[in-house]
């Protein structure tokens, strides 16, 4: 039979009254009026034990809806006195803390339910509900076995600790209901981790659990529907989808906070968005702010502070997750309270944690991604029939340029797709490792139940093996015994867990979340020499060059060096920062919305080389959904690049050569988004080095890349080498050996288990770890390059960091002519390349070998001698 | 590679030409091991990747003595079964050559069970009276009478290594230091230790008693072959 991922279809009121028991009916109905959209969609199918995955915004009552029909089945059986001591249902989210919500959608409908069954005289047998996270304290684990909860609450993390318990196992062979909650959050290595795990509740189970997922808006549907319910026979497993993406009504505006912003300075830029900030605050009760990073968080609240002292005191507070988790539930609390009038967040606050009323989301900046900017206006409006209002304040040209296409973009409901990682070799290490300490496997079967998840789907048997033998400790050269966490029985095909203290590492070294480290900022020289002036992440730290300024707490300094955790800087510095703080932290931007600012541009080129300003206006009005000074920015940000230039757009890419003190760069207008920009930028950067024999800079940003050279730069060559089929080796040449590779290195050795965060008894600081691992790396090199953390190190780069595919899809475009490629020399760099100029993330591609670089030097060292001794 | 009348440079290690004497320091066998035992599970190539270094000076040159200057092995406290083995075959190795001289180190707490079943004695230094050099792993100062009269001080300890920078571009190598301490020529060895480079003078802090202010130190660059860089602040 042909599996089906089909759309659910809408209910009918009757149709969910005929299953509910009249106790669920009568304690629905003192809470609600009527069914939501969600229940009417969702509420039956669970009810026939179907999967379905509902997707609704925020305060769609997604998770009552998940819950209704299972709550309905413990009540039936517990009326009946039928209510076994096991579980029923597993409810897993990415949230830890998860106690608040869990209280108000199952523990408090409970409650009232047992009051109205104790006021109508039935007897009810005790429904329980237990959350097991990893702050969940022993004593309360024991009681679990005791006590089993027919609900267990869990994390991804905690789920498959439990599934290496025996004890705990047994509780779960006859789950009926798997619920996967904030899906839209699990599009990354949590995700996958989370994938192998059900498939193994599913393998222990006697019976088919059906599974829930709920999300909010993401694209496309089809496939988290199969990434929730995986494959069975190589095939998806049938799933439902319930769309209710578009049910909440959204009242959406672009704003620009001042007229004209290619004439206006800095300061007063900075005077006209907080201006427009304070107003908008002024003008509603709560206003929820998103910025994109966490040091932008901070400086707005600094900002709103000091600029409007009267308004802004004990009614503003900040929420990232760099914050204190009591911080964070402390601004929770207050929200729900109603004592904020404004909080300023980043990521943390996009989840569906409950935070009460909040009428108007203002996002500062653009927010890379359609269904990231709904997923975050979604949070304003409680209810779901409410209209949620969210405000964009752009904050330069090409901001206004990409928000006002995002806008446009998700008013007309095109939701840009997300991509989720497959075959992630160090998760499979970790989960096999698990499986091996739950029971004995033979390894056909164990192939088989992994292959049924949607991200093992086409794992390769290659590549399980060579997981098998890194794990079985076949890697290890000269001693075995060095990291065998399994054994492996060629004969029987059986492996099986090594070692008395398995089930200690693996419960206190399981995850898929690197641990974020900070690097301490530190006076090089000077007066003030090895002052500590405060931190910034590794990840910014691996943008910085030698020479960056950067700035830090309100100062800058000139970055010098590093040494193990710190970065050594210089602190008086007279020269412009080099590169923005917040670089790391940035998001990027979605492929399918970099195509649409691409065909923008390429209709309103035509207008303004076809018509006159009035109609290329009008044209702007009516495409974009934007008021008068926007639609008047963008004409004349798009009219000074082509009297300038040319404009760029989806057929062409345009390539800027220009010279500045005697650099050659070639700028490439590549609006694809910065992660297929990493991609192909590396890619051509690799070759024209080699061509040259010389390293090449380069900068990335979303809208392009440029390379940097003291000579010229082939870049017609480049191209003509590059194509679709051969990116991938190029790529994985370019990138062996960098910093990036280094730092991925680590993540995914710490996910391999090869280097143990907790062992022994001891844990180790991220320093340590970081310190360590490049010793672990020249090391793993030398045993070959298709050992499988390097393979993995290699594949996170180019398909989860970069974007790989759509990279190949851009080269078949040029190679088809489908995109041109227009090559034009300016004398200085154009309008539309200058923010890639001034902020685009600076990178080197090495190419000179070690040996090389050294003779050069030292030849350079002899001249230098050989000229001072002339004079 | 001369870096003082009469001393070579031959890779990583010293050559006293007269004597016919060749000084290796910082092998730190069993560095793995201690990873390992922090969770760190580093597979194992130090010791085939020592043990062919060491195959490949011999073949170089025909020596009368060879000094290990310090931490011949790595860990602190107990010597594990594999460092036992494996320091047993290294010295196996250098003692079918010539004579060894095992030089201690901070590292080398507890080294004496395997000298002792090697016959092998431990000294706190080592000199060449006839050539005024005295060798020692330079962890802290030595005050005895023949340290003080030697002209020649030779160290380890440090794991000297360099950048070298030009505008992004940075990359880390072994190098020799050659300088001054209270009026005696100070030479500093870089580390035998395979994978790693050590630590880089420019920007970590010090740790030899021996070394304090080495912008006057004369760095030779270990790369295909040795390269005299000139002093640390004209780099």
């Amino acid at each position: 039979m042909e599996s089906e991922i089909k759309q659910a279809k809408l209910r009918s009121k009757e149709e969910i009254l005929g299953v509910l028991d009249e106790l669920v009916k009568e304690w629905f109905f003192s809470k609600f009026k009527e069914f939501s959209m969600p229940q009417l969609y969702g509420v039956m199918p669970i009810h026939e034990r179907k999967n379905i995955i509902i997707s609704a915004p925020t305060g769609g009552t997604k998770t009552l809806t998940a819950f209704l029909s299972i709550l309905n089945y413990l009540v039936s059986l517990a009326i009946k006195n039928e209510l076994e001591e096991k579980v029923y249902a597993v409810y897993v989210s990415p949230l830890k803390a998860l106690n608040n919500d869990i209280a108000v959608n199952l523990i408090e409908p409970l409650e009232q339910i047992k009051e109205i069954a104790k006021k109508k005289g039935i007897k009810l047998q005790e429904i329980r509900v237990a959350v097991r996270t990893g702050d969940t304290p022993t004593n309360e684990k024991q009681k679990m076995l005791k006590k089993p909860p027919h609900i267990l609450i869990t994390t991804p993390e905690s789920l498959s600790i439990v599934l290496t318990t025996r004890k705990f196992i047994e509780l779960l062979k006859a789950v009926e209901y798997i619920i996967v909650d904030e899906i839209h959050a699990l599009a990354n290595k949590r995700g996958v981790y989370l994938s192998l795990s059900l498939e193994r509740l599913q393998y222990i189970s006697t019976i088919y659990p059906c599974r829930i997922g709920l999300s909010a808006t993401i694209s496309p549907l089809e496939e988290i529907a199969k990434f929730l319910v995986g494959f069975e026979d190589g095939k998806p497993r049938d799933c439902l989808i319930a769309d209710v993406q578009f049910a909440k009504k959204l009242d959406m505006k672009v704003l620009s906070p001042v007229k004209d912003m290619i004439e206006t300075s800095a300061e007063e830029m900075q005077k006209g968005l907080y201006g427009l900030i304070d107003k908008l605050i002024q003008e509603h009760k709560t206003t929820l702010i998103f910025t994109n990073t966490r040091s932008a968080t901070e400086r707005v609240v600094a900002h709103l502070k000091e600029m409007f002292p009267s308004s802004y005191m004990e009614n503003i507070g900040a929420h990232h997750s760099s914050l204190s988790k009591q911080h964070r539930f402390d601004i929770e609390q207050r929200l729900r309270e109603g004592k904020l009038k404004v909080v300023v967040t980043s990521t943390s606050l996009e989840l569906g944690i409950d935070i009460g009323y909040i009428d108007l989301v203002i996002l500062l900046g653009s927010p890379k991604s359609v269904a990231r900017a709904i997923q975050r206006i979604g949070r304003a409006g409680h209810k779901l029939h409410e209209i949620a209002k969210g405000r964009i304040l752009v904050l330069d040209q090409d901001d206004l340029v990409e928000c006002a296409v995002l806008l446009k973009e998700a008013i007309e409901k095109k939701i840009d797709k997300v991509q989720i990682p497959s075959n992630c070799l160090d998760v499979l290490a970790q989960q096999i490792y698990g499986c091996a300490i739950q029971q004995k496997w033979n390894i056909d079967e164990l192939f088989n139940c992994i292959k049924k998840s949607y991200c093992y789907n086409n794992l390769g048997r290659e590549d399980f093996l060579s997981v098998i033998s890194y794990l079985a400790g076949e890697y290890a050269l000269e001693a075995r015994d060095v990291y065998a966490k399994i054994w492996y029985d060629s004969s029987t095909h059986e492996i099986g867990k090594r070692g008395r203290l398995a089930r200690m590492i693996y419960m206190t070294n399981i995850g898929t979340i690197p641990e974020e480290s900070f690097v301490n900022v530190v006076i090089a020289a000077g007066e003030q020499r090895n002052e500590k002036i405060g931190a910034v992440d590794e990840g910014f730290l691996e943008r910085l060059k030698p020479g960056d300024v950067f700035v830090l707490g309100g100062h800058k300094y000139e970055f010098c060096y590093t040494r193990g955790m710190n970065a050594y800087v210089k602190a008086t510095v007279h020269r412009p920062p080099t590169i923005p703080s917040w670089f790391s932290e940035m998001l990027p931007l979605s492929f399918d919305l970099a195509l649409g600012i691409g065909r923008f541009r390429k209709l309103l080129k035509e207008k303004i080389k076809t018509s006159r300003e009035k109609e290329a206006k009008e044209f702007i009005a009516s495409y974009l959904y934007v008021d008068k000074n926007s639609v008047d920015a963008i004409y004349n940000y798009f009219i000074l690049q082509h009297k300038y230039a040319e404009v760029p757009d989806e057929s062409c890419l345009l390539v800027e050569h220009c010279r500045i003190e005697n650099k050659h760069y070639a700028i490439f207008h590549s609006l694809y988004g910065r992660r297929v920009n990493d991609a192909l930028s590396r890619a051509l950067a690799y070759l024209v080095a080699r061509l040259g024999g010389r390293d090449i800079e380069l900068g990335i940003n979303d809208n392009g890349f440029l390379l940097a050279s003291m000579q010229s730069i082939q870049v017609e060559r480049a191209l003509n080498m590059l194509n679709p089929k051969n990116l991938k080796e190029v790529l994985e040449e370019a990138v062996h050996n960098t910093e990036v590779f280094k730092r991925r290195f680590r993540h995914c050795a710490t996910r391999s288990l090869m280097i143990l965060r907790n062992y022994k008894g001891r844990t180790k600081s991220v320093g340590k770890q970081q310190f360590k691992s490049g010793f672990l790396l020249a090391a793993s090199m030398k045993i070959s390059r298709d050992f499988p953390v390097l393979k993995e190190t290699r594949r996170e780069i180019l398909e989860d960091m970069m974007d790989l595919q759509n990279a190949g899809v851009v080269l078949g475009w040029i190679r088809e002519g489908r995109v041109k490629i227009q090559q034009i020399h300016t004398d200085l760099p154009s309008p539309f390349s200058l923010n890639l100029i001034m902020q685009s993330h600076a990178d080197l591609l090495k190419i000179e070998d070690k040996i090389a670089f050294l003779k050069r030097m030292y030849k350079a060292i002899q001249e230098q001698v050989s000229k001072q001794k002339r004079f | 590679m001369e870096i003082l009348k009469g001393i070579e440079m031959i890779g990583k290690a010293l050559w006293i030409k007269k004597q016919k004497v060749l000084i290796l320091a910082d092998l730190h066998i069993g560095y793995e091991e201690a990873l390992n035992k922090q969770g760190v599970l580093v597979p194992r190539t130090q010791f085939k990747e020592t043990k062919r270094k060491i195959e490949e000076l011999l073949q170089e040159v025909k020596l009368k003595i060879i000094v290990i200057n310090g931490d011949l092995k790595h860990e602190f406290g107990g010597i594990s079964r594999q460092e036992w083995h494996e320091t047993l075959g290294i010295l196996d190795l250098l003692r079918e050559k010539a004579k060894v001289i095992l030089i201690k180190g901070n590292h080398d707490r507890i080294l004496e069970p395997i000298a002792r079943k090697k016959g092998l004695e431990i000294k706190e230094f080592y000199c060449i009276d006839s050539e005024k050099i005295c060798i020692l792993h330079g962890n802290e100062v030595r005050i005895e009478k023949e340290v003080n009269n030697a002209k020649i001080l030779i160290i380890g300890h440090e794991h000297p290594a360099i950048s070298l920078q030009e505008g992004m571009k940075s990359e880390i190598y072994k190098c020799f230091l050659l300088g001054r301490w209270k009026g005696k020529k100070l030479i500093v060895m870089p580390s035998f230790l395979p994978l790693t480079e050590g630590s880089d003078i420019r920007k970590e802090k010090l740790l030899s008693p021996y070394l304090s202010n080495i912008k006057n130190f004369e760095i030779f660059v270990l790369g295909d072959r040795i390269y005299k860089f000139g002093k640390l602040k004209e780099i």
